[in-house]
């Protein structure tokens, strides 16, 4: 009765199998098949994905193929042996093919011919290998989540790969021929051990009554690679306080070679248990150990590039983009647990952003990714919000500027204890590539890293001409630094110049700069002491008044918006140079220079704006953008001559502007009474002159609303 | 026990099989049962919780080993060290027509065809150890009712035994005229505690070097396999104390080895790296995680009264004063860091951590104070550790746990201790030298410990962080720049008077004391919000340097100061207690600098 129903099961597979047609309305299976036949490749994979979309196929057929896959897999290689079309075209002549013609040929003239145990196992004659591949939709499994209930289903799990045996042959049909009767013999092979036959079956031996004996043909034989491997669970996916689990994976045929320790996979495979024989069964009695049998392998991405949306996420990101302030919204669900430091952790969002990379006709690259250095006193958090940034990138190294070992941030040569043979090693920055590198202790650097490090940040290459062997290796990183200023601590009584303890050629890679200091503040310092009581008392973090991203749909997002590459329209154009050459102006004028403003601060507006507009999933870069570029260019040369701030009106002016935008976003409100916004500029000790001035200045701009009688301010959401 | 078919003691397994048929007759299938307790649990929690059948449960040590019988029930005590995994076996299988079940056993109760139906289960397994730095007086106190089999005839001795099972399982509804019982079998238990303690420490530190699967009837390394069945997994944690009951299985005599050993590649590891013979297997039936206050022997005092508290946190200040050659400061810090521990994690920050310095120990001071603290703690918490840290030690010893990947097993490193190890680092022996990457390695997991209360255990591939809870107190000289403690002072003995023997009863007191009043929960009213904050943010204001760690230390001070009297909520006097004991310890600071 069963048998009846794989009979009919082998024919839905055959349907399936030339009739599926995919979107082009190529029949693939069949394609693919010919290709087989033309001995282009031997695997066969057959996607669930499409058994599920093709027409007219009962569900139950599909549930049956994955709870029974192994089985399943046989039908399907018997549909495929019927089907097999012919070669097309020629190929040389292998060993098999000789054996095979021959086989083929040799009359049956066997008197007994229906001896079953004489008939060849259409193992022996497949030259092709099927798989069956799970649907890549869905979350995979963790390996703890593989329970005992799905032994014998196809489930997919990720992992990595922790040990690898070496490639094996395993015997899969074993051929025999007898010294009395001289006739093939075939033994099929499904476990590892077997037991070989001694006599000969064949029915003319049994009526000769002879024990003819049999000989191993390893050559007739059929073997398949085989390889062993050993997954464990991901460090993300191991509850707290547990410990990784561990899974045996055997890979077969074409899959071997496809894994090395240290990768991380997702397989899917089949769940099997391993059948005792012998001794062996009797002592381990009752317990039966597993391994999946691997029906295909993917090495995890971890690219922007490639990252691919999950079902949800999608919905997820157009619903953030239809919501207007989600450049605030995702700024502030980096590193959220680190209070306050809006600019610094928007300059970090676009950092993750970055610019799409330009490539000139003649060949000139220019980068897109931005640099950010973080320089400030020690314990303002700088590392965490490194590492913070470090998790959120799907490719990201955390370094130190001392670096681990003796490779350090570039690359080096080095040779190879085992083969002598000189090898290059990438360092963090190579190792980076595509992604963020986050160097910390930056002013630490070892002189030699400093020098290359000018390539990496401008070229983003590092080229190594050492021992023989002279190459570039790409590191198209964006460089994320955190330094402490020179003296330790920032001095204030010397010049920014001094403190930071940098060569300006460097600094002026660096498309933005902040100095974080730890100020005499009494709200500050009131925050941090309720900060503490609370998290004393309550066990748990104060609520931050807003729910943070996670860290999953802020990638998600970034890399949806990571694909676009806006341009700069033409009426904008004049408006940035304008700008620039206004800085340029104002540069010119003071006599104590801050900065170098060169071509790249060009450079890094136009990054920074087509970061913002990369965010806001548009295509082209607006004045906005600019505006908000400008500004946070402007607020990070705030951060490192706050000192002087005080003395220019205009400084003053930007200052109280910014406290109010930030207490205004802290309260989530669009409006702020002028009782209170006296309240908080009056704090960070401005006066009531400066903030109608400031108030004035930026209604003109636009930026606000001021009402008329009570001075009420209201912004107008950009 | 009237009525029951079967002994739950002697033949556990027929009451397995007994709840079995029942709920196959209610459930028909097999296939229902699968993953789930069958009214098995049920049973068992009743025998041994509500009639009082687990004080009969010998508990399971190196010495009783050899008396107990496989397939009945035993106690065992003992930290989880390694997780292996799932193991699936063979559930149920068809015996002709009844549907047997191999639950809680290693080999099935009737002969199994080879052909017949069987269905697949799993089951959890767990590697335990003897808890860490255990000491002598603990583990002595089980010594007592230990293997109740052999003098299951003596029925005084037997009753005595229960009353010492009740007391321990559960302090809070114990008697008071259980109190004081006794003395004269408590203080040979002190003398006995105290001989224990020098084989103890060699014993320990030969532990902390060597990796785990070492002989069997080593008193430190008794290993115990647990194979623990339908609990959820979230309810065992790696490096929690439990005790668990269930049914022993252990194979005495050698079993033949005749294997013809396929080269099996990567799968034969679990199995033959921890053979049955050597380590004992107990399917458990029932477990129960175990705090500091189940190792301390009697409970003498009902409740946590205040003046009884307080008359015991007086005596044991006074301990620790004369321990500490008259320095009342450091008993005053020392108590409360005997006290602290970790009581909620915020982020990366561990609340309630509290490590101690004491520095100003040099080479002879230390030998005596050294020596002397550490037997004092010894005789107090249950689990401690020294660490002597000498460049030497640094750059052999592992200390973080490592993953073996061709045994598939977890090594224990030094750091991977039970939560509430009490661990003292001995800094005084370190000289100048080049530490290897090994020692720079160690030096960064033990500050990391020091910092988050985390220990980085080292898969290769990846490194995972498991959380810890251990009080850490370091001896050295000058200030410790390895190992950043949150409280450094200076210590300054005014003499070394010989310490007087302690009444057992003390002690005792002094150790339900210490246990109990740790796990007291603790508050902070509105007003006294308000007056701690506007005093942080003044401490602030007059020292910049203050960061939100310093803060966070003095509110843990409070907290500690005030659960040390026995209270749950922050009073101002022990506020004002606290901030007199900082501002006196930095004057001492600032003294020696």
């Amino acid at each position: 009765m069963e048998s009846l129903d794989f009979n009919r099961d082998t024919e839905i597979a055959k349907d399936f199998l030339s009739n599926f047609a995919d979107l082009d309305g190529e029949a693939k299976y069949m394609n693919i098949l010919q290709d087989v036949a033309n001995h282009k490749f031997k695997a066969i994979h057959i996607e669930l994905e499409d058994l599920a979309n093709y027409k007219d196929l009962e569900e139950e057929f599909l549930r049956r193929v994955t709870e029974n896959t192994r089985r399943y897999i046989q039908i399907f290689a018997t549909a495929i042996d019927e089907l097999m079309p012919e070669a097309t075209e020629q190929f040389p002549d292998e060993d098999q093919d000789i054996l095979m013609t021959q086989r083929a040929e040799e009359p049956t003239d066997n008197p007994d011919g229906s001896d079953p145990k004489q008939k060849m196992p259409p193992e022996i004659k497949r030259f092709f290998e099927v798989y069956i591949r799970a649907s890549p939709k869905g979350r995979p499994f963790t390996i703890r989540e593989v329970k005992a209930s799905y032994i014998g289903q196809l489930v997919r799990i990720s992992g990595i790969v922790t040990r690898c045996s070496d490639v094996k042959p395993l015997m899969q049909v074993a051929v025999y021929t007898c010294e009395e009767c001289g006739f093939e013999i075939y033994q099929e092979v499904t476990s590892r051990v077997f037991m070989p036959l001694f006599e000969c079956p064949s029915r003319r031996c049994q009526i000769n009554k002879v024990k003819g004996n049999l000989i191993l043909q390893l050559r007739a034989s059929k073997f398949l690679k085989y390889q062993e491997a050993k997954i464990q669970e991901l460090a993300e996916h191991v509850p707290k306080g547990h410990i990784p689990r561990t899974m045996t994976v055997q890979f077969r045929g074409e899959l071997t070679r496809k894994v090395s320790p240290g990768d991380v996979v997702e397989l899917s495979g089949i769940f099997l248990p391993i059948p005792y024989t012998g001794f062996r069964a009797m002592r381990a009695g009752l317990i039966a150990d597993t391994y999946l049998e691997a029906m295909c392998v993917t090495h995890f991405k971890k690219k922007y590039e490639e990252y691919e949306l999950r079902g949800d996420e999608e919905e997820q990101i157009s619903r953030l983009a239809e919501d207007g302030d989600i450049y605030n919204k995702l700024a502030r669900s980096l590193a959220p647990e680190i209070f306050g430091h809006e600019d610094i952790k928007k300059a970090l969002l676009l950092l993750l952003v970055g610019a799409p990379h330009r490539k000139l006709k003649d060949g000139m690259k220019i980068r897109g990714d931005l640099h950010i250095c973080l320089m400030g006193d020690p314990g303002v958090a700088k590392s965490q919000l490194l590492k913070h940034i470090i998790n959120v990138a799907p490719r990201g190294v955390y370094t130190t500027g001392k670096g681990s070992s003796g490779v350090g941030l570039t690359a080096a040569v080095q040779k190879d204890p085992v083969t002598n043979e000189m090898v290059l090693e990438g360092g963090a920055l190579v190792l980076a590539d595509m992604g963020i590198c986050a160097i910390d202790e930056f002013d630490k650097m070892d002189e030699s890293d400093r020098t290359a490090i000018h390539e990496v940040m401008e070229q983003q290459t590092v080229s190594i001409a050492k021992a023989g062997i002279t190459t570039s290796l790409n590191a198209r990183t964006a460089v994320l630094a955190a330094a402490n200023p020179a003296w330790g601590r920032y001095d204030l009584r010397r010049t920014p110049a001094e403190n930071i303890n940098l060569p300006p050629a460097l600094l002026s890679r660096f498309d933005l700069l902040w100095l974080i200091l730890d100020k005499a503040d009494m709200d500050t310092d009131l925050e941090l002491a309720r900060h503490v009581v609370y998290v004393h008392q309550n066990k748990e973090s104060p609520a931050l008044g807003f729910t943070p991203l996670e860290p999953s749909v802020l990638r998600a997002y970034i890399s949806a918006a990571r694909r676009l590459s806006p341009s700069v329209p033409r009426e904008l154009e004049e408006y940035i140079a304008t700008a620039y050459s206004s800085i340029r102006q104002e540069e010119a004028k003071s006599n104590t220079p801050h900065s170098y403003t060169t071509v790249r601060t060009l450079l890094s507006i136009l990054r920074i704006s087509a970061a913002l507009a990369r965010l806001r999933f548009s295509d082209t870069v607006a004045q906005s953008d600019v505006d908000e570029a400008l500004r946070l260019m402007q607020m990070s040369k705030f951060s490192l001559y706050s000192d002087d701030r005080q003395k220019s009106g205009l400084d003053a002016i930007s200052d109280i502007y910014s406290i109010l935008r930030d207490e205004a976003a802290r309260t989530n409100r669009m409006d702020i009474s002028y009782a209170h916004a006296l309240n908080w500029i009056s704090r960070k000790g401005y006066s009531e002159a400066q903030l109608k001035e400031c108030l004035e200045e930026y209604a003109a701009l636009n930026v606000w609303q001021i009402h008329p009688n009570t001075f009420d301010i209201r912004f107008i959401d950009a | 026990m009237v009525g029951l078919p079967y002994d739950c003691l002697a033949n556990p397994l027929g009451a397995v099989r007994f709840t079995f048929e029942k709920a196959l007759a209610s459930a028909s299938a097999p296939a229902a049962l699968e993953g789930k307790d069958w009214g098995t649990s049920d049973l068992f929690q009743r025998f041994l919780f509500e009639d009082d059948g687990i004080s009969q449960v010998p508990m399971l040590t190196p010495t009783t080993i050899r008396s107990l019988q496989t397939n009945t029930l035993v106690r065992f005590r003992g930290m989880i060290q390694d997780m292996l995994g799932n193991e699936f076996y063979v559930g149920a299988y068809k015996d002709g027509d009844v549907w047997r079940t191999n639950k809680f056993s290693d080999v099935s109760q009737f002969p199994m065809e080879p052909s017949s139906e069987t269905r697949m289960w799993e089951r959890r397994l767990l590697y335990c150890i003897p808890v860490p730095g255990q000491n002598g007086w603990t583990e002595h106190y089980w010594g007592t009712q230990m293997n109740p089999l052999t003098n299951y005839t003596s029925s005084p001795r037997q009753k005595r035994q229960r009353e010492d099972d009740i007391s321990m399982d559960d302090v809070e509804t114990h008697a008071p005229d259980h109190d004081f019982q006794d003395s004269s079998s408590g203080k040979r238990q002190r003398e006995d505690g105290v001989s224990l303690q020098s084989p103890y420490l060699e014993n320990e530190l030969a532990g902390n070097c060597s990796s785990s699967f070492v002989p069997a009837c080593d008193r430190s390394f008794f290993p115990c396999l647990l194979k623990v069945y339908d609990s959820p997994e979230s309810e065992i944690k790696l490096n929690e104390v439990f005790e668990f009951v269930g049914i022993l299985s252990f194979e005495t005599e050698v079993a033949k080895d005749e294997i013809d050993e396929f080269d099996y590649g990567l799968c034969e590891e679990d199995m033959t790296h921890l053979p049955p013979v050597k380590v004992p297997r107990i399917h458990c039936l029932s477990y129960r995680k175990l705090a500091a206050h189940d190792f301390v022997s009697s409970s003498p005092i009902l409740e946590p009264k205040s003046h009884i508290v307080k008359g015991i946190r007086d005596s044991l200040l006074s301990h620790l004063t004369v321990v500490l050659g008259n320095d009342g400061l450091a008993a005053q810090f020392m108590l409360l860091h005997l006290l602290s521990g970790v009581h909620a994690r915020v982020d990366a920050v561990a609340v309630g951590k509290l490590s101690l310095n004491l520095t100003c120990l040099g080479k002879e001071s230390s030998s005596i104070f050294g020596n002397r603290l550490n037997l004092a703690i010894r005789n107090l918490v249950p689990f401690t550790h020294s660490l002597p840290l000498t460049v030497d030690y640094l750059n052999s010893v592992s200390l973080s746990p490592k993953k073996d990947y061709q045994t598939n097993r977890l090594v224990a490193g030094a750091l991977q201790l039970a939560e509430g190890s009490h661990l003292t680092i001995d800094e005084t022996q370190l000289q100048a030298g080049t530490l290897n990457s090994t020692g720079v390695e160690n030096a960064r997991v033990l500050k990391m410990l020091m910092e988050f209360q985390k220990v980085e255990y080292d898969f290769t591939y990846y490194k995972m962080e498991m959380a810890a809870d251990v009080q850490i107190l370091i001896l050295s000289d000058g200030k410790s720049n390895i190992l950043p403690a949150d409280l450094v002072l200076p210590f300054r003995p005014s003499s070394a008077d010989t310490l007087d023997g302690v009444e057992p009863e003390i002690l005792k007191a002094w150790r339900w004391y210490l246990a109990t009043v740790r796990s007291l929960t603790h508050s902070i009213e509105q007003e006294m919000q308000k007056v701690v904050e506007d005093d942080l943010v003044a401490a602030r204001q007059a020292d910049r340097s203050l960061g939100s760690q310093d803060l966070s230390r003095l509110l843990t001070l409070g907290r500690l100061m005030s659960v040390s009297f026995g209270e749950t909520s922050l009073l101002l006097e022990h506020w004002q207690m606290v901030k007199e004991l900082d501002r006196l310890r930095k004057e001492r600071l600032q003294g020696s600098a």
